[in-house]
């Protein structure tokens, strides 16, 4: 009798794969014991175009194997089998010879499947009979589309459509304006307006015998400080009303980088120098005007009404407009970095202005000002890390510094209120509440700062692996309001509590090994079984996860005190561990590409776009995202030798 | 005397001892299996290996014992499932407790196991003349043994492959001398070394499966190395 064990492991393998998950528990241990595996090296024939079919067909465990067609001498790729894959089927269901040539295409462990098993397969289990025969209708198909495809591609050679890069999409210069148009410092107000009328223009500015920048008068000057004021002040010099200092900058800036300035400082005029700063002479002028009109969608104004909003309502309206922007940065493959940045500006703005109202409707409602105990809003997890694209679950907490004694109570119920009246708000603009609970509403998440130490030290002193996974994006913490200060002391405190429990980090280095990538990825992916996902892939817990949290292991370990991204944490990894060097900014990259993956598809079906339809994927996706599994498999490989993980039992 | 003669003459000493009756059908079914002078000219692609490991009580051949042993067969390079072998051994001496401090993992209850006679003729009979192949053979076959001699006065006669040693041999050539980093040829190593997934490795069986997976890919790499038959692989 076969040894059990053994049998038992083939048959959690083939249990991976479709059809086989079909199978129930004797059949497929049955099948399991009748398994040969074959070890082949890359570029081994396994059989060739009109060979006599074999007594067995082949799945792919590992590895890939390349099934072409020969035409007219020519190799004409049919179809690329990786992991799950089942090939060599047809010439078995039809018993004829081979129609197409198998050649391994890397290294690769083959299951070999005993033809008879499998035909019986076919007559018993209607499942599997359905599954091939789907198979077998959609790959004739794909031999014709692939054939014809390739014959055309052949005719009209060279013509091949060329694929913007994703990753570093170069958006357009904004052009300044280089006829600038200046005045000294001691001209009249009134001179200076009747040069600005005279030029009509909305700006000047005002600069030194050097030509360097001192200030600028701008409409909303005049406006503002000249008309609107009592008594004429228009005799007095334009450096008394004039904004100063000049935001100065280089020039060669691209749209992007301009919004996000714009976005940031919120002014509407940026001054170009020879050098950048403002002791060198001026080249040019670059208005929001400018910028608004090489770009139709514009995030300023956005943010614009989201700072002017007075009611919840206007929020969400310009939350769903910012989904739509979203959607125009996406497909125009505008850099990613960028988009998550300007996303991030409204996000925050968003739950800003949700707390001013809220702390206003308290005062309205109960009369309750806010305690003098400062306190921080933070942002948790993807939200904290700077990801969210799309509106998925509010993770958020209120951290505050110890109440003067007798009044603990009082500003906890105090902050508590506020929690629920924001995350009901944010609820109100799209933001689905926290299945969790891990929300600023929750009294377990609005606490002092010796609590929130408290649950730190204890994640951290007594690791166990559910607890770790658990808080992983309690980690992730960023201060989006109020005292910025009380997270960055938090943070120095998390920084002391972990290299006090090195064993800490490797418990969360383990966690980060949790999902280990499909190696193998091309036709068939490595799809999630439940009921409400089955057969799609489930990109956040396969791809985004291994990545992100190998980066928060590293950013904790190194120390690094600020709140960056994903992304931006293998950056800065790059420039700190010598051994991440290449491949930091490879992951940072590969990152990008999934995040961006996850918002088209996101976008595409109204979801969280966490989970992906293999079929809805093109080519050059397919690839990227084989790639990418390649980066995480060596970015795991990296922790497990820097962290020793071997050596550690579940 | 070579060890091929020592072989020779100890198997003649069992045929023997079967002629008079002296040992169970079934042993002497095993020693039967050794004959024909040309079995070492076999070419890889030929010959059946059994790719096994044990789990002992401890490291002493005198004063330890096999508790259970896995095997999993190769043939024409492909592992067959079908073809392979696995027992736990009741060990009436040896409380349970003994046996879990020593393996600290190991929580298999004994009593389930089957008698050592049973055990050990079942596993000649699976092995017949194949080659065996084992991570540090050496060890496994020393313990074989020692059950072997204490109970029939007799030691394996198959040719033995160690996979570590095949390893070095195909990676640094026959003469490196790896005694300082003898690390790097530990099993979990190895199986990093060549891309095979680890999973649990608490049982003889799941060992010998991926032992047998790394022997696999050895195999391959000893034929792209111009060693096609038997002889060349054993170096005899």
């Amino acid at each position: 009798m076969p040894s059990n064990t053994i049998v038992e492991r083939v048959a959690a393998d083939l249990l991976k794969y479709p059809p086989f998950d079909r199978l129930d528990q004797a059949a497929l241990l049955d099948l399991a014991a009748s398994v040969s595996l074959a070890y082949h090296e890359e570029g081994e024939i396994l059989f060739r175009k009109s060979d006599a079919q074999k007594e067995h067909a082949f799945m792919v465990m590992k590895g890939a194997v390349r099934l072409f067609d020969t035409i007219d001498g020519k190799e004409v790729l049919v179809d690329l089998c990786d992991e799950g894959d089942v090939f060599g089927v047809r010439a078995i269901f039809s018993r004829h010879d081979y129609v197409l040539t198998a050649q391994v295409a890397e290294e690769s462990l083959l299951f070999e499947i005993p033809a008879d098993k499998i035909r019986r397969l076919l007559e018993t289990d209607p499942a599997v009979a359905l599954f091939f025969a789907g198979a077998f209708a959609r790959s004739f198909e794909e031999i014709e589309h692939t054939l014809s495809r390739a014959l055309d591609a052949d005719s009209q050679s060279g013509k091949e459509p060329s694929y913007r890069h994703f990753l570093e999409n170069e958006t357009l210069e904004v052009k300044p304006v280089t006829s600038v148009v200046t005045c000294p410092p001691d001209i009249s107000i009134q001179e200076a307006a009747s040069i600005m009328s005279e030029h009509n223009i909305g700006s000047i500015i005002v600069v030194s015998p050097e030509n360097h920048p001192l200030g600028i008068i701008t409409d909303t000057d005049l406006r503002k400080k000249v008309v609107a004021r009592p008594g004429s002040i228009k005799e007095k010099p334009v450096s008394e009303i004039m904004s100063s200092p000049v935001y100065t900058i280089t020039g060669g800036k691209t749209i992007a980088d301009m919004v996000m300035l714009m976005v940031k400082t919120k002014l509407r005029h940026f001054c170009i120098t020879a050098d950048g700063s403002f002791d060198s002479p001026v080249e040019g002028i670059i208005s929001e005007h400018d910028i608004i009109t090489s770009e139709g969608n514009n995030p300023a104004v956005i943010m614009k009404a989201i700072m002017q909003a007075d009611s919840p309502n206007q929020l969400k309206e310009q939350r769903d407009k910012a989904e739509s922007l979203l959607q125009v940065y996406i497909s125009q493959e505008v850099a990613l970095h960028f988009i998550s940045n300007i996303i991030t500006e409204i996000n925050d703005a968003i739950i800003t202005r949700a707390i001013d109202f809220s702390i206003r409707e308290i005062a309205e409602e109960s009369g309750r000002e806010r305690p003098t105990t400062e306190f921080c809003w933070l942002s948790l997890g993807s939200e904290g890390r700077k990801e969210q694209l799309l509106r998925t679950d509010q993770d958020n907490a209120i951290l505050y510094r110890e109440p003067p004694p007798g009044e603990e109570d009082a500003v906890h119920s105090y902050y508590l209120a506020l929690g629920e009246k924001v995350t009901g708000i944010l609820q109100h603009c799209g933001f689905v509440k926290c299945p969790a609970d891990i929300m600023a509403s929750n009294p377990v998440w609005c606490q002092p700062f010796s609590v929130w130490k408290g649950y730190f030290s204890k994640w951290i002193a007594t690791p166990e692996p559910k607890a770790v996974m658990n808080s992983t994006i309690f980690f992730d913490f960023r201060p989006v309001y109020g005292q910025a200060k009380i997270a960055a002391e938090l943070k120095q405190e998390i920084f002391g509590l972990v290299s006090k429990n090195r064993g800490f980090l490797e418990f969360f280095a383990k966690n980060a090994l949790q999902n280990p990538p499909p190696l193998g990825f091309f036709r068939n992916f490595l799809v999630e079984k439940s009921r409400d996902h089955a057969n799609e892939f489930d990109i956040k817990a396969r791809a985004m996860m291994p990545l992100s949290d190998a980066a928060r292991v590293l950013s904790y370990e190194l120390k690094i005190p600020e709140y960056l991204s994903t992304s931006e944490r293998f950056r800065k990894l790059a420039t700190i561990m010598p051994g991440m060097k290449d491949l930091a900014p490879e992951a940072a990259a590969g990152y990008e590409f999934l995040m961006r993956l996850r918002a088209v598809n996101g976008l595409e079906n109204g979801s969280s776009g966490r989970y992906i339809k293999p079929e809805s994927l093109n080519k050059i996706q397919r690839q990227t995202l084989r790639n990418v599994f390649s980066t995480i498999e060596k970015v795991q490989k990296t922790l497990n030798l820097r962290f020793q993980l071997d050596y550690i039992r579940d | 005397m070579t060890i091929s003669a020592i072989k020779t003459f100890r198997r003649a000493a069992a045929l023997r001892r079967c002629r008079g009756g002296r040992l169970p059908e079934a042993v002497c079914g095993y020693v039967r299996a050794f004959s024909g002078s040309q079995r070492l000219r076999r070419s890889l692609q030929d010959t059946r290996f059994v790719v096994f490991d044990t789990e002992t009580t401890g490291f002493s051949p005198a004063k330890d014992s096999v508790i259970s042993i896995g095997a999993v067969a190769v043939d024409s390079g492909a592992i067959n499932v079908g073809d392979s072998y696995e027992v736990l051994i009741r060990r009436d001496d040896i409380g349970d407790r003994e046996v879990v401090t020593i393996h600290g993992l190991l929580r298999k209850d004994l009593s389930q196991g089957v008698d050592e006679k049973a055990a050990i003729e079942g596993f000649l009979g699976y092995i017949g003349d194949s080659v065996l192949v084992a991570q540090h053979a050496g060890f496994d076959i020393m313990m074989m043994n020692a059950m072997l001699k204490r109970r029939y006065g007799l030691e394996l006669f198959n040719e033995v492959i160690d996979t570590a040693s095949l390893a070095k041999r195909l990676e640094k050539g026959p003469y490196y001398n790896l005694a300082h980093k003898s690390g790097e040829y530990r099993l979990d190593h190895l199986l990093e070394r060549y891309g095979i997934r680890l999973y649990d490795r608490h049982t003889s069986a799941g060992d010998a499966l991926l032992t047998a997976r790394l022997f696999q890919i050895l195999l391959a790499n000893a034929r792209q190395a111009g060693i096609a038959e038997l002889k060349d692989l054993l170096l005899k």
